[in-house]
């Protein structure tokens, strides 16, 4: 049995889930009753690998909502409680989705490993971190050229390098992917300079300097509402991959010449047979998944009941390329560009 | 998933368990502890009426809760807190009611949601909470109860999952009558627990996840789960 914890993207949208679910009581209460409530365990499915074989796996909803992120104890709380209900029911590899890892991640749960009477086992959790900067470059690798755009030229802006994903998405980036040039944004100086010297070059700029400058722009950090970006700016093709959470890039970019694609997404071969991804904005919600859920199908798929992904920095490229195997083998694709959408091509010579 | 910028702020530190607001607050917070252990006594002794087979095994069951009640009772002459017994007495009476009610009736399914569901849940909950704000001396008294506790959420746990079908309706309806009183009785000590660094959200949760553990081991499915809890949720 694999697990999944996820969220609604915001309360109102909590709400109507809950409605959808029968649960009348929740959808008419106020932000502070949410605060209180315990973690749910939604729904059980069957997955069904290219191989044959066939996998259980679990959603659990943790109640958090975007509008509690302030609030640092309820918060940890959702994640905290979230994680031991799938350690008590048993699950073998839970995938932390949305912001789950982030606060995880941010808020340093790790220190806190006792929950009442559970011992939290991180083992049996994944940030699902490898497979996502995994999908992330092959949808760079794939789809930058049907814009026209040859890597081997390219200038690649990564947007929030020094993270966990965004580190990983450089080190495959500059040395899997031949791409010219990487630009790494980030806010914190001393992180960029290491991942720097890590990587053995790259170009350290500002969100400013390097958005006109890219070919490609890999967004691997949440957006600030206030964000705003100067379409006309930006060189005529440019291909975004929008990796962070919540996926809003779409609504800050109006240009002809630039493609947004919604980052660390992956399709199935066949139907799943859930109901939460339909509340998640797929395009495909039977096939369509964040990438971070799809490792925990993968490692399930695989017997691999470890904390593949875990902690920070910690992602190399032989666990990319053994994820990114077995996302194949199972029947994993990673989301492309619609034809219909891709800007046209330059007229060639 | 990416990562963006959250700043946590400072776990709370300990009370002040000198200061008056702090003794105060404890006089009924004790008080609480106290009657709810003696109640959870008595009541287990009664319900030896209802299941003749286990008498022996309840009888057990309420020798512990009088034996936690003496920790807490030590609890309170420790910190030169008095505890206000009136208050506690008050504090229980209509969920007291309600079992003497279903008692009386020979509901003993009602009984057990009462006494071995919810209020056991509700006291694991607030044990768990105590002990990291705690003094070091009800600290040691509070982890050696909690562990106790659950073998008592177990009892009804497993009579009710043995009986599941026969008692499901019965279940159902004593989890609509008496949840939105625990939810009130919560309301009630809200400040008070505040006072003790115990925050309301966190011992709603934490009552609701022991709870809704309880149901789910019975037989009750995650949807039912949802459904039955949210009475404790809105008031």
């Amino acid at each position: 049995m694999f697990g999944l914890i996820g969220h609604s993207s915001s309360f109102s949208e909590a709400r109507l889930k809950a409605r959808d679910l029968g649960f009348e009581d929740l959808a008419d209460g106020e932000l502070d009753i949410w605060c209180s409530a315990p973690p749910q365990l939604l729904e059980t499915f069957e997955v069904t690998s290219n191989t044959g074989k066939t996998i259980q796996g679990t959603y659990i909803d943790s109640c958090f909502v975007p509008e509690m992120l302030s609030r640092f104890k309820t918060a940890t709380r959702k994640v905290q409680n979230a994680m031991e209900l799938a350690q008590k029911r048993g699950i073998n590899i839970t995938a932390l989705g949305g912001f789950t890892s982030i606060i995880f991640e941010n808020f340093n749960l790790a220190k806190f490993q006792q929950i009442r009477s559970t011992l939290l086992q991180w083992e049996r959790f994944t940030t699902g971190n490898t497979h996502t900067a995994w999908v992330i470059c092959r949808q760079v690798e794939q789809n930058a050229p049907l814009m026209g755009i040859d890597l081997a030229k390219a200038r690649v802006a990564v947007v929030g390098a020094t993270g966990d994903i965004g580190s990983a998405v450089c080190r495959w980036l500059s040395r899997r992917s031949g791409v010219a040039d990487l630009l790494l944004v980030a806010r914190q100086q001393q992180r960029l300079n290491d991942l720097r010297t890590e990587l053995g070059g790259g170009e350290v700029l500002s969100l400013e300097e390097a958005l006109p400058e890219a070919d490609v722009v890999v967004w691997v950090a949440s957006l600030p509402q206030t964000l705003t970006i100067d379409s006309a700016s930006l060189r005529k093709p440019c291909l975004m991959i929008d990796g962070g959470y919540p996926k809003n890039l779409d609504g800050k970019v109006n240009s002809p010449h630039v493609n947004v694609l919604k980052g660390g997404i992956v399709e199935f071969a066949r139907d799943i047979g859930w109901q939460m991804m339909e509340m998640a904005e797929m395009a495909n919600p039977r096939r369509q998944l964040f990438a971070c859920f799809a490792e925990a199908m993968l490692l399930e798929f695989e017997d691999w009941h470890t904390n593949f992904s875990w902690g920070r920095n910690n992602i190399t490229l032989e666990a990319m390329e053994q994820i990114g195997a077995a996302s194949i083998r199972h029947g994993f694709s990673v989301l492309g560009l619609e034809a219909a959408s891709i800007s046209p091509l330059p007229i060639a010579a | 998933m990416a990562s963006s910028v959250l700043v946590p702020s400072i776990a709370d530190g300990l009370p002040d368990f000198s200061s008056e607001a702090y003794k105060s607050a404890y006089s009924r917070i004790n008080a609480i502890v106290i009657e709810g252990e003696q109640e959870a006594h008595d009541n287990y002794i009664s319900l030896g009426s209802l299941i003749p087979t286990q008498v022996e095994e309840l009888a057990q069951l309420a020798r512990m809760e009088l034996k936690h009640m003496k920790g807490f009772q030590a609890c309170g002459k420790n910190l030169g807190v008095e505890a206000d017994m009136a208050f506690a007495k008050m504090f229980f009476a209509p969920l007291h009611n309600n079992f003497k009610q279903a008692l009386a009736a020979n509901q003993v399914v009602t009984c057990l949601v009462i006494q071995a569901l919810m209020i056991e849940a509700f006291a694991i909950a607030a044990y768990h909470i105590y002990i990291p704000v705690a003094d070091p001396f009800a600290r040691k008294i509070t982890e050696g109860v909690v562990k106790d506790e659950y073998t008592h959420l177990n009892y009804g746990q497993e009579w009710l999952k043995a009986n599941f079908e026969a008692s499901r309706s019965e279940i159902e309806q004593a989890n609509r009558t008496n949840l939105p009183i625990i939810r009130r009785m919560l309301e009630q000590v809200a400040n008070d627990a505040a006072e003790l660094h115990m925050e309301k959200e966190s011992l709603i949760e934490d009552f609701l996840i022991a709870y809704q553990e309880a149901l789910m081991e019975i037989g009750f499915s995650p949807r039912d789960l949802a459904r039955m809890s949210a009475a404790a949720l809105v008031s």
